[in-house]
């Protein structure tokens, strides 16, 4: 067996592409790739730019400013770490791009479309994360 | 550019009971369900040459053909994306079938998935591949069951519409109305109301209990073969008229959230666009539908992804009873898959087939030309099919 490589977090799956996003939030970052080529910005990782197909890249901090774009309110089945009902947010997020992150820790009923929202960090056992909150 | 449309036919078609368990094991459910649709068709298993199915089912080719007694395999295949993959597998054998690699194709799909396993529990995310990181990105804030990935995107499509968890109740409340007078549906003789649906507990709010599909164990198996071939067989044809896949730009598995429009619709509509143009026929031509109801909302978008409503005037569609059998276009006519068994889709394939023959237990009144729809929110698959 080779020793463990030490890749900066403790996030259960990820791979070479997803990593620096794990690695920002035990910084307390937010953070999107952002293209070497054409500068698009993109959030969900991937390796190329859909635009003009660089394989360049650089890291980009976000802001954490963003307004509610969709949510749904987890029940069932329990999920470990998060206590039902807990809120989950499709969010527009300042700089353009959409962002999926938690609202748990915020009233479900008091949540609306287009509400503004803040970036929070905080720490799910060993995984650092995120979450929003209301501006 | 040549076109499969119509060369081919599904000839025969089985199925198991539907159950929540089902005491065998699936690749037993698979070969039942197999050997079914080949009697059903008339022809002898040693003349199977291809088997098409989806990546999710268990049970592999050669184990299915080892217990059915095949000779000579020459096209197996496998589609992804879950419910999404329903129709594909259809595809895939007209098109291996019109190309002469193949010329009896079964399609099949089995599941012990009530009693084995459970698709409504968290995604697993290991290893890294690139399906699961995408999970595991998303899951790190709680987004983990599919019943969340899709009231994600109902939440922004009620927001869009104004349709209302009542609109909702109108298609739950239909499905199992249709499952009540089919003896092979699991809610056989139970239907709801309104009422009922309201009361049900949330599973991931805007989606109650009653919006979920089942889970269940069983299996559907359809054969299909040349067109030439159909006519000389014990049944009626069902020719393929079209079969399509969609995965426009920003699909993503359940999790499209990444492009300006993510409601349950952009792969529909793009698998919608080809079927039309293969098969020559429009919506008004097709006299009934199986929509893909992994979630009965869902049902709302896809009405409105295959052209038989305005982009989000299927609320409207939907409590103006056009839906019903009698309606202008019946669908789900076997329960769906909210009353008769999650079979990903596979039985409403089976169910199109009888009101296609006319065999049907809640049959539509000539039916010629059906739509059949797989699952929606991720990049997904559909077919027209038809009789003379």
């Amino acid at each position: 067996m080779n020793a463990p490589v030490d890749k900066g977090h403790n996030a259960p799956c990820s791979n070479r592409d997803f990593d620096f996003f794990y690695r920002g939030l035990e910084r307390e970052e937010l953070l999107a790739q952002k293209c070497d080529g054409c500068g698009t910005l993109r959030t969900l990782p991937t390796p190329a730019c859909g635009h003009c197909h660089s394989l360049n890249w650089s890291e980009a901090k976000l802001s954490g400013d963003a307004a509610l774009f969709s949510y749904v309110v987890h029940h069932h089945p329990p999920l470990p770490g998060f206590p039902a009902p807990h809120p989950i947010v499709v969010a527009d997020l300042a700089e353009g791009e959409r962002m999926v992150g938690a609202m748990d820790g915020t009233d479900p009923a008091s949540l609306r479309i287009g509400m503004p929202l803040k970036v929070e960090f905080l720490r799910r056992g060993d995984v650092a994360a995120f979450r929003f909150r209301p501006a | 550019m040549t076109s499969f449309s119509n060369k081919t036919a599904i000839a025969g078609y089985g199925a198991t009971e539907f159950s929540k368990n089902s005491g065998r094991s699936e690749l037993r459910l698979a070969v039942e369900a197999t050997l079914s649709a080949l009697d059903d068709a008339g022809i002898d298993p040693s003349e199977v040459d291809g088997i098409s199915t989806y990546t999710m089912d268990n049970n592999g080719e050669q184990e299915v053909f080892r217990a059915i007694g095949g000779k000579d395999l020459k096209f197996f295949s496998r589609i992804a994306q879950g419910g999404g993959a329903t129709c594909a597998p259809l595809q895939q054998a007209a098109l291996a079938i019109t190309c002469g690699v193949a010329d009896v194709v079964v399609v099949y799909r089995a599941m012990n998935e009530r009693s084995e396993y459970r698709f409504g529990q968290p995604m697993h995310s290991l290893p890294p591949t690139s399906d699961n990181v995408v999970f595991a990105y998303h899951g790190l804030s709680g987004l983990m069951t599919p019943a969340a990935m899709v009231g994600m995107m109902m939440r922004r499509y009620m927001h869009e519409t104004g349709a209302t968890e009542l609109d909702f109740a109108n298609y739950a409340v239909l499905a199992r109305k249709n499952a009540s007078t089919n003896p092979n549906a699991f809610f056989y003789g139970k239907p709801i109301t309104v009422e009922d649906h309201q009361a049900s507990k949330m599973i991931a709010d805007p989606l109650r209990l009653l919006d979920c599909c089942q889970e269940s164990d069983g299996a559907v198996a359809v054969v299909v073969v040349s067109a030439e071939r159909a006519k000389d067989l014990k049944q009626k044809p069902v020719y393929i008229r079209a079969a399509a896949q969609g995965s426009p730009a920003g699909a993503l598995g359940l999790t499209g959230f990444y492009r300006e429009n993510i409601w349950p619709y952009e792969e529909c509509a793009a698998a919608a666009r080809q079927l039309y143009a293969q098969s020559g026929l429009s919506p008004k031509d097709l006299d009934a539908a199986i929509i893909y109801d992994h979630f009965g909302p869902s049902v709302f978008p896809g009405l409105e992804a295959y052209g038989f409503c305005a982009k989000g005037e299927a609320k409207d569609f939907v409590r103006d009873g056009n839906l019903e059998i009698g309606g202008a276009l019946p669908i789900n006519m076997h329960g769906g898959q909210l009353g008769e068994a999650y079979i990903h889709g596979m039985n409403g394939v089976a169910e199109a087939v009888r009101q296609l023959r006319g065999t049907a237990v809640n049959q539509v009144p000539g039916v010629r030309n059906m739509l059949v729809t797989a699952g929606s929110g991720v990049p997904t698959s559909a077919a027209i099919l038809g009789v003379d």
